[in-house]
């Protein structure tokens, strides 16, 4: 909901998909843990480390107001359009419409980082220079684990409806 | 577990750098120097400590080593991972000792992440410079634009250079002028404070640590630390709203009518991959400086400067827990909102009546001093604890009592004024005139310079029980317990509510330790222990008083070597919560049994530094710890000295220690693995027969 706030180009809603948000603070307050990227570079990677994280955790060292940013996932999919080496190293779910990187085709051009018209960046190269993306856990039984670890109920889906405070959620 | 020292390739990053500003220079060890035998974070400092210092070494000279370790668990993802060991000798404790801290935050987990398990600070640099390391590079750089500036103006200068995922290390002004009660900082609020590290770092003309690291930490096992981040804590998984509040409500007593909209509160965790997140946090609180709001943390002992006119209510259930009930320690101080309690629990009533144990009326509610007194501390760089609970409970409590009546301290003492505070924590910061010179050398040397008889010892008489109406609590108006640090569960003064079981737990932790303990060891127990040892004369006798104790402090060491948070551990019934965390970080599987072992040698290796540097035996510590005890608790009851005695009787022998002298015999040391101290302690002559 506050995502037209933090990235710098302003895309309107229409242009953008189904998404990992951050929700306002009056809804459920980020405590900061990491435990979004943590969770997604070990699923992911098997490590725990900023380089091979989908979703990026802006850490507010003093004043710990936190932010979370994720892929857009952009119906026009600038990413997609400037890689050399499309529907081989990025793809289009034909099913969702989300894209995705095949790692093994990536030739670690970076063009797709740069075409990501968002501050900071939702996508990077990782330690091997291959482009690491948000594809909300594709093919994950219980769809991104972010959402799924986060335990005060920060992030969720851009379309879903927000938490109930002082709700429990059980697994 | 083999005994063979192999690291293992999960966890641990590998390497310790050893960082000399004299020569600004730096080399990287092993971590395999030291662990798996040393296990990490405190156990690997304390051993470096053994081998690389020499009895007679002061906390400022440039030789005392200053220690930031982490452990195997740190930065894999496993709940509280991100807490860090920080060791040195200590200035705020008297005598100077070896001491610990621990300090949350994301520092630690940026050391593992720039390549280093761990980072040694020795020598003293010309000019103040702060340290960089960057993914493993280390750069010294100048600190003439820092120098001076306070803990969160620097760590946001810092973040402006080196970038928003850059992480830092800091101290205020307190540090830089070698004030005893200075803290390092990091973060909003997450400090090394009470062993007063800050002046160590000042004394070494280090302004600043700061870290950036890109790099990888693999565990062992990703499916095993995905299960424990859904185990540990549970169940908290609930909303955390920025609550709007009209009233101050921190904790039961603290109620008391603000601005309206004036209290915005959440919780926040305080440490890398933390699940707990109990640290209060409010927001736009008003600041001691330009700067017109401020967000705060606030744990444990900053509500108090809020208001003090009651005892700190404790429930059972904070400490003493059943198998359908528990909940960490202190849960509830800062108005951390604890799991809803089991109600099928016949013991409920028992465990959730809260119990008061007496009136003091220190100072009124006001919530906007209390954020300032809050946030001067912090941004000086300053503890607490030696300011809200002991310097503002004593000029109380003195001048009532008449003690401070020709004591000029510039204005008139009201610890209740905000511009009082102000202007007292600006002159201890500052080194201002006598009193700021005296106050900045700690409480505990403070009283010992006046005098401690009537500036320690005079008996206030203004503190009345709640468990026997009308009971009259004598009290001296120095809230001192041992070496050189105040009362914290000692069941005594403003913490009068902690039952027998609590306090006499308590004081035998403090007793074997160099500074207050009560924040690594907070005591646990099951309800049935506590309900055997509410009258401390019988409970002097009870060897499960010493066995709690023992639990406690091998579990401090597992806390700090493995490493998680004191608000994540001890589970009581989960007894090898921290064996799973070390198996799904490193692959080394561990049973209870080995791992408490592991933490007795870590353990006995801080007794041999105490026993070879600082003379430690029965003959020191028993009367050292012993002092509060002879003050009534809430229920009126003293302990004798030949009753606590007693109980260091049983205590000694539950570790192996000779009774006589309080050393670890061959046997223990053997036991431990150390074969080398055992060898070195007969070679001193403090091998008991």
């Amino acid at each position: 909901m506050n995502e037209k706030k933090q990235g710098i180009k302003d895309r309107p809603a229409e242009e953008l998909g189904r998404h990992i948000i951050q929700w306002d603070p009056d809804i459920s307050l980020c405590t900061g843990c990491g435990a979004c990227e943590i969770v997604c570079s070990l699923i992911h990677e098997g490590v725990s480390g900023s380089r091979s994280r989908r979703i990026f955790f802006e850490h507010d060292s003093v004043q710990l107001m936190h932010k979370v940013y994720a892929c857009q996932q952009c119906l026009d999919h600038p990413c997609y359009n400037a890689c050399p080496k499309k529907d081989s190293a990025m793809c289009i779910d034909p099913e969702t419409d989300i894209v995705y990187v095949n790692q093994d085709a990536c030739i670690g051009c970076g063009l797709c980082v740069r075409a990501c018209p968002f501050e900071p960046k939702r996508l990077q190269l990782n330690r091997n220079k291959k482009a690491v993306k948000c594809d909300l856990c594709r093919g994950r039984e219980n769809g991104p684990a972010c959402i799924e670890y986060c335990q005060c109920l920060a992030i969720g889906m851009s379309d879903d409806e927000p938490p109930v405070p002082g709700v429990i959620v059980k697994d | 577990m083999s005994e063979q020292n192999t690291l293992p390739s999960y966890g641990y990053v590998g390497k310790i750098a050893w960082i000399d500003l004299t020569s600004r220079s730096f080399n990287m060890i092993p971590t395999s120097d030291y662990a798996p035998k040393f296990i990490g974070g405190r156990a690997i400092a304390t051993k470096i400590y053994w081998d690389v210092t020499k009895p007679g070494m002061k906390a400022l000279d440039p030789e005392n080593p200053l220690m930031f370790m982490t452990g195997p668990v740190g930065a894999t993802g496993i709940p509280t991972g991100g807490r860090t060991a920080v060791c040195a000798m200590a200035p705020n404790n008297l005598p100077e000792q070896f001491c610990w801290g621990n300090i949350g935050g994301w520092f630690g987990a940026k050391l593992k992440f720039a390549g280093v398990d761990g980072i040694v600070l020795v020598g003293k640099a010309d000019e103040p410079v702060y340290v960089v390391i960057d993914d493993g590079e280390i750069t010294f750089q100048a600190a003439g634009d820092l120098w001076g500036t306070l803990t969160h103006d620097c760590q946001e200068k810092l973040r402006a250079v080196y970038g928003g995922d850059s992480v830092s290390a800091v101290i205020g002004p307190a540090g830089e002028n070698l004030c005893r009660n200075a803290s390092i900082n990091t973060s909003n609020d997450n400090v090394a404070a009470k062993a007063g590290f800050g002046a160590v770092m000042g004394s070494k003309k280090l302004k600043a640590v700061v870290v950036r690291g890109t790099g990888d930490v693999r565990p062992y096992s990703v499916e095993q630390v995905l299960k424990l981040r859904k185990t540990m804590g549970d169940p908290q998984r609930k909303a955390n709203p920025v609550e709007h509040l009209d009233r101050c409500a921190f904790r039961a007593h603290i109620n008391f009518e603000t601005p309206p909209g004036a209290v915005k509160k959440a919780n926040v965790s305080c440490s890398h991959g933390c699940n707990m997140r109990c640290s209060l946090f409010v927001l736009d609180t008003k600041s001691a400086f330009p700067r017109k709001y401020t967000n705060q943390v606030h744990k444990c002992i900053g509500v108090y400067a809020f208001q003090m006119t009651e005892d700190c209510g404790m429930s059972p259930t904070m400490f003493f827990h059943t198998e359908k009930n528990h909940n960490q320690a202190c849960l509830g101080q800062g108005a951390q909102v604890p799991p809803p309690p089991d109600t099928s629990d016949p013991h409920l009533e028992e465990l959730t009546t809260r119990r008061r144990g007496s009136d003091m009326d220190f100072w009124d509610g006001d919530y906007d001093r209390g954020n300032v007194i809050n946030d001067l501390c912090t941004q000086y760089g300053i503890d607490k604890w030696d300011v809200i609970v002991w310097l503002m409970t004593w000029l109380v409590m003195g001048k009532r009592t008449g003690v401070l009546k020709d004591v000029d301290l510039g204005m008139e003492i009201d610890p209740g004024s905000e511009e009082f505070m102000k202007h007292l924590l600006e002159i201890i910061t500052y080194r201002k005139g006598y009193w700021g010179n005296l106050f900045a050398e700690g409480m505990a040397r403070t009283i010992r310079t006046l005098g401690q008889e009537k500036y320690g010892d005079t008996i206030y008489k203004g503190i009345v029980s709640n468990v026997v109406p009308g009971l009259q609590l004598d009290i001296p108006i120095s809230f001192a317990s041992s070496w050189g640090h105040s009362f914290h569960w000692q069941g005594r003064g403003f913490q009068g509510s902690t039952p027998p079981g609590g306090y006499l737990s308590a004081t035998l932790m403090l007793m074997t330790n160099t500074r207050d303990a009560q924040t690594n060891s907070h005591v646990h127990g099951t309800l049935d222990y506590m309900k055997e040892t509410m009258d401390a004369h019988k409970a002097c006798r009870n060897r499960k008083v010493a066995e709690n104790a023992f639990m406690g402090e091998i579990k401090a060491e597992m806390k700090e070597c493995v490493t998680c948070c004191d608000l994540q551990s001890p589970q009581i019934y989960w007894p090898d919560m921290e064996c799973r965390m070390l198996e799904a970080a490193t692959g080394v599987k561990m049973s209870v049994d080995e791992l408490y072992l592991a933490c007795e040698r870590s353990k006995n290796l801080f007794r041999a530094i105490l026993m070879r540097d600082s003379d430690r035996s029965r003959a020191q510590e028993e009367p050292e710890a012993y002092r509060p005890l002879q003050y009534p608790d809430c229920e009126g009851q003293v302990v004798e000295p030949e009753e606590f005695s007693r109980l260091v009787d049983l205590y000694y022998d539950v570790w192996g220690w000779d009774k006589e002298t309080g050393w670890p015999t061959r046997e223990t040391w053997l036991r431990c693995g150390l074969e080398d101290v055992a060898e070195e302690m007969e070679k001193i002559g403090k091998l008991p027969s």
